[in-house]
């Protein structure tokens, strides 16, 4: 409310017979206001400085400082997954890109040589990538997306001349190439990141250090869903006029040109949608859960899809066991190509509440109060979740309580967004891990576990019988 | 504004001359994008088909302002001074939608009068600076077209060029006509009662925006808040340029994006009476122009189809 | 006017009451001027009631819309100042008084009627505003400003007339 009032002693004459002269009473009490402009100010003053916070928080971040070290930059393999992440790459101040290498020099490798000259990246294009590694003196980091049977070989020889790695996920179709991958890193004490950008998303984060470590929302959490569902979409063909001269194919082990555009179907070449989109939410599972699991049961098959061209299973459905420092955890995963209904998303439920989350951020993540659990008041206050959307009561049928259905809990939003392409705080990190100033999010031996929990998943369903793991088999 | 279109009434004719066309659809941008593809191999085609709408779907992930890290939503929360990197097809739509905002006297615009004019686009480091807080971008009446240009490349560039794209029917490019016909048959109706056929067009090369109400709706004027006193439905054609049929993008030249211009142009007729609609094909030759007008009683149904420009789609009218 | 003056402490509450009500119409005009591209054309469009029409004439005449929104924001700013300093209170409150009435009738809360934009609170008839413009007239009559305001050396300087002229 106002500031200064008037403290008077004097009676106020109402006017009668007033003088020209002013006794000092007067002047205080008509002065007396005038203070309450000057409170105004000072909060208005303050008010202006907290909106400008605000502004500065959500502007874009700072230009990068002109002595940001570059960093040389060479892709190795342009297809879709190399475009998405040269896209991210190019909002990444600090980086020169060298040069590309894709053995689709006719379609892919031009494509993405044009669009990083469009950003003023004059590069050079290889097909054969001992050449480029050979040529290029000047890379200090290599980018690898290329499809999973050539990764060990490519990051080995990659680090092996003394370069930093980012390899996508999977880290190898095989366990032995992903050792390969760990012990070339180990000798050559260069940086090997693998491509599971979920562990440097900012919301994926906050889930696991504040809501999950740090205030212990969900509990004790003792099961754990996830899925991926994708609808029916034709194989990937390639426009005819540029096809891939039969002999290149072979040379670097495609079998047609059907095969090289959809080797994730094929034996030897990559391990199916399971490990293609299961590899990013299993690791999730580990890395929430601290803990690796103990065994894997699972049934899969080709029930839809031509097995002319479909070598491995396009359903999925497989159950994990973990043995966690709070108990016992059953998760099961399931992934599908025929059908794309809620499409993908990770659930973890405890006693106390559950957490929904996906890396879309248009779904963002939910998290669900038990109606029996201690109040979120304190993490609601300090932001760490936000405020519950009260889910309405269900009203009482004829003044007895319907006792069938449980009140619905209150759901809380995470507010954290990221505003960037998904890949691009995976890179940063990256990237800054290369200039020194921050340690891996994925470093090669936490991606040898996921892809130890991941690759098992194919052997069970061959089995058709639970498969156990033992500690040793994570650790290398 | 953009949401109480419908497809305006442009359809293709179902005719037995078409023979071997096949059709795919996907669902995007909150409408169904289809593919028209006349080629003997199936398989190809579709192929061909879903290797185009990878490529929207790629484009909603830019230019969507409901996905919270897409560049446009990143545009919208920039602050007085800011700046951020967009992609290149998120530039030249911005760059597109300024252009056509101007042509129009602003009647199209994508900023919905938050100042779009305020934002600084620099094309060559795809960067976007904000110079007054609050623009906010909804590329609505644009995108659709801006998709249908890139993916008629995609096409050309499998060698697809009997084809018709179009998203929502509400914006569409004809390429090269199916065997046994001059151009894609198409006929414009009114969107109020779409059994009566307004027009026919036979069109190749061409790219046609279409805007239109059903029966009982308005588009409310941003300026009076009141119902809009415009056209009942309005339709354009921008023929597509030489240069974009070559493999414009492998060789790194500029697009020409006939789609997108249809787009917005037919989004910005809605609000322009027709006078306005006829001064501005006669401005820019080449364009042509179909106005269904609100009557000015109200009563819909004796209104008549005007006609703009030249008259290079074919156009048949029918009797009403 | 004059004979209206109340005793000491319920003077004081009145000028407590008339710093208030400045300090409201101070932000309320200057929150204005300092953000973008401030205009009255979003209220007005909503307007309900007997004058709602013109209220929304006015909101689709852009010449006339300008300078509603000058007045409106300058207006406000002035009778805020001018009512924390206790100056020309007389005619600083009947500003205050003819603005609050504007936006009363523009969005008045009568049987039936609903607000597009959402308020908080329930009110029939009376709100917040009537409320206000109430509490404006009482001050108006009480000459608060003559207490403890500015008006205290303009009324001395300016001598005793039997209807001042400036305030």
């Amino acid at each position: 409310m106002a500031g200064e009032n008037e403290k008077d002693k004097g009676t106020p004459k109402a006017g009668a017979a007033g003088p020209r002269k002013l006794d000092r009473r007067e002047v205080l009490t008509g002065l007396s206001t005038v203070p309450a402009l000057g409170l105004f100010g000072y909060a208005w003053n303050k008010q202006r400085q907290y909106q400008q916070a605000k502004a500065e928080a959500a502007a874009a971040p700072a230009e990068a400082p002109k002595d940001l070290q570059v960093i040389n930059v060479a892709l190795l393999g342009a297809g879709a997954q190399g475009q998405v992440l040269t896209d991210a790459m190019l909002r990444i101040p600090g980086l020169r890109f060298r040069a590309v290498c894709d053995i689709w020099a006719e379609y892919n490798q031009k494509r993405v040589v044009n669009s990083l000259a469009k950003f003023k990246h004059e590069v050079r294009g290889y097909e054969d990538y001992r050449e480029m590694l050979d040529k290029e003196k000047e890379i200090d980091a290599v980018v690898i997306a290329s499809p999973d049977f050539w990764h060990a070989q490519h990051a080995v020889d990659c680090l092996k001349a003394g370069k930093h790695v980012y390899c996508e996920k999977e880290m190898s179709n095989t366990l032995e190439g992903a050792r390969s991958m760990v012990a070339a890193a180990r000798e050559t004490g260069k940086l090997l990141q693998i491509g599971h950008q979920r562990r440097s998303n900012p919301r994926y984060l906050h889930c696991y250090e504040k809501l999950l470590r740090e205030a212990k929302l969900l509990g004790r959490v003792v099961t754990v869903s996830g899925q991926w569902n994708r609808a029916v979409a034709p194989d990937l063909g390639a426009p005819a006029r540029y096809a891939i001269p039969d002999a290149r194919l072979t040379q670097y082990g495609f079998k047609d040109m059907h095969q090289f555009r959809n080797w994730r179907w094929y034996k030897g070449k990559g391990g199916g949608p399971i490990v293609d989109l299961g590899s990013h939410q299993i690791d999730i599972y580990s890395w929430f859960l601290g803990a690796n699991p103990t065994g894997v049961m699972a049934s899969g098959g080709l029930l839809y899809h031509d097995p002319a061209t479909h070598e491995w299973y396009d359903t999925v459905m497989a159950v994990y066991d973990f043995e966690t420092p709070m108990g016992k955890v059953k998760a099961s995963y399931q992934t599908q190509t025929t059908n794309g209904s809620q499409g993908y998303f990770e659930n973890f439920m405890g006693d106390q509440g559950t957490l929904l989350l996906s890396e879309s951020e248009v779904y963002g993540a939910k998290l669900y109060r038990d109606p029996n659990a201690p109040a979120w008041d304190t993490w609601v206050q300090n932001g760490y979740v936000s405020a519950p959307k009260i889910q309405e009561i269900k009203e009482k049928t004829e003044g007895v309580t319907d006792v069938r259905e449980s009140v619905s809990p209150d759901e809380h939003k995470v507010s954290v967004v990221l505003r960037d392409p998904y890949h691009q705080p995976h890179l940063q990190n990256f990237f800054n891990a290369v200039r020194g100033k921050a340690k891996l999010n994925c470093p090669p031996e936490v991606a040898y576990e996921s892809a130890v929990a991941v690759l098992k998943v194919n052997e069970a369903i061959e089995a058709g019988s639970r498969l156990s793991f033992k500690p040793e088999d994570f650790r290398i | 504004m953009d949401r109480d279109r419908t497809d305006g009434g442009l359809l293709i004719e179902r005719r037995g001359e078409l023979g071997d066309v096949r059709r795919f659809s996907h669902e995007a941008m909150a409408t169904v994008f289809e593919v028209h593809l006349a080629h003997p191999d199936e398989r190809y085609a579709a192929q061909a088909a879903q290797a185009a709408f990878e490529l929207v779907d790629r484009l909603e992930r830019e230019l969507s302002r409901f996905l919270p890290n897409s560049d446009i939503a990143r545009v919208n929360h920039l602050a007085a001074g800011g700046t951020t990197q967009v992609s290149p097809s998120a530039m030249e739509c911005l760059v597109i939608a300024r252009h056509v905002f101007d042509l129009t006297g602003g009647a199209f615009d994508v900023s919905i009068g938050t100042g779009l004019p305020s934002l600084e686009l620099d094309p060559d480091d795809s960067m976007v600076r904000a110079t007054t807080d609050g623009v906010r971008i909804d590329l609505g009446g644009i995108g659709k077209g801006y998709a249908v240009d890139l993916m008629a490349e995609q096409l050309g560039e499998w060698g697809l060029e009997k084809a018709l794209v179009h998203g929502g029917f509400s914006s569409v490019l004809a390429l090269e006509a199916p065997e046994g016909v001059d151009g894609w048959p198409l006929t414009l109706s009114d969107p109020g009662s779409p059994s009566r056929v307004l027009a026919r067009l036979s069109v190749r090369q061409m790219a046609l925006g279409a805007s239109g109400l059903r029966k009982g709706d308005h588009i409310v004027d941003p300026y009076t808040g009141e119902p809009a006193r415009g056209c009942r439905a309005a339709w354009v054609a921008v023929p597509r340029p030489d240069t974009a049929r070559h493999e414009a993008r492998s060789e790194g030249r500029p697009r020409i994006a006939a789609a997108a211009v249809a787009d917005a142009l037919t989004t910005a007729f809605m609000l322009m009476s027709p006078e306005e609609i006829e001064t501005l094909c006669e401005r820019n030759p080449g364009l042509e122009a179909w106005v269904f007008p609100e009557p000015d009683d109200g009563r819909p149904g004796d209104a008549s189809l005007l006609h703009f420009g030249d008259s290079a789609s074919g156009y048949t009218s029918t009797s009403l | 006017m004059e004979d209206g003056k109340l005793t000491r402490v319920p003077m004081i509450a009145m000028t407590v009451l008339r710093v208030a009500i400045g300090w409201h119409f101070l932000y309320e005009g200057i929150a204005k001027l300092t953000s973008p591209a401030w205009s009255a054309a979003g209220y007005l469009k909503q307007a309900r009631g007997p004058f709602a029409d013109l209220f929304k004439g006015l909101a689709g005449n852009p010449d006339l819309l300008a300078n509603a929104d000058l007045i409106t924001m300058w207006g406000l700013t002035l009778v805020g100042t001018l009512l924390i300093l206790g100056l020309f209170t007389r005619l600083a409150t009947l500003g205050g008084i003819g603005f609050i009435l504007l936006f009363y009738l523009c969005n008045p809360p009568f049987v039936g009627y609903f607000y597009s934009i959402p308020t908080e609170g329930s009110y029939l008839i009376v709100n917040k505003n009537l409320v206000e413009l109430c509490a404006l007239v009482v001050i108006l009559v009480t000459g608060s400003g003559r207490f403890a305001g500015l008006d205290v050396f303009l009324h001395r300087w300016f001598g005793r007339r039997t209807k001042p002229a400036a305030a």
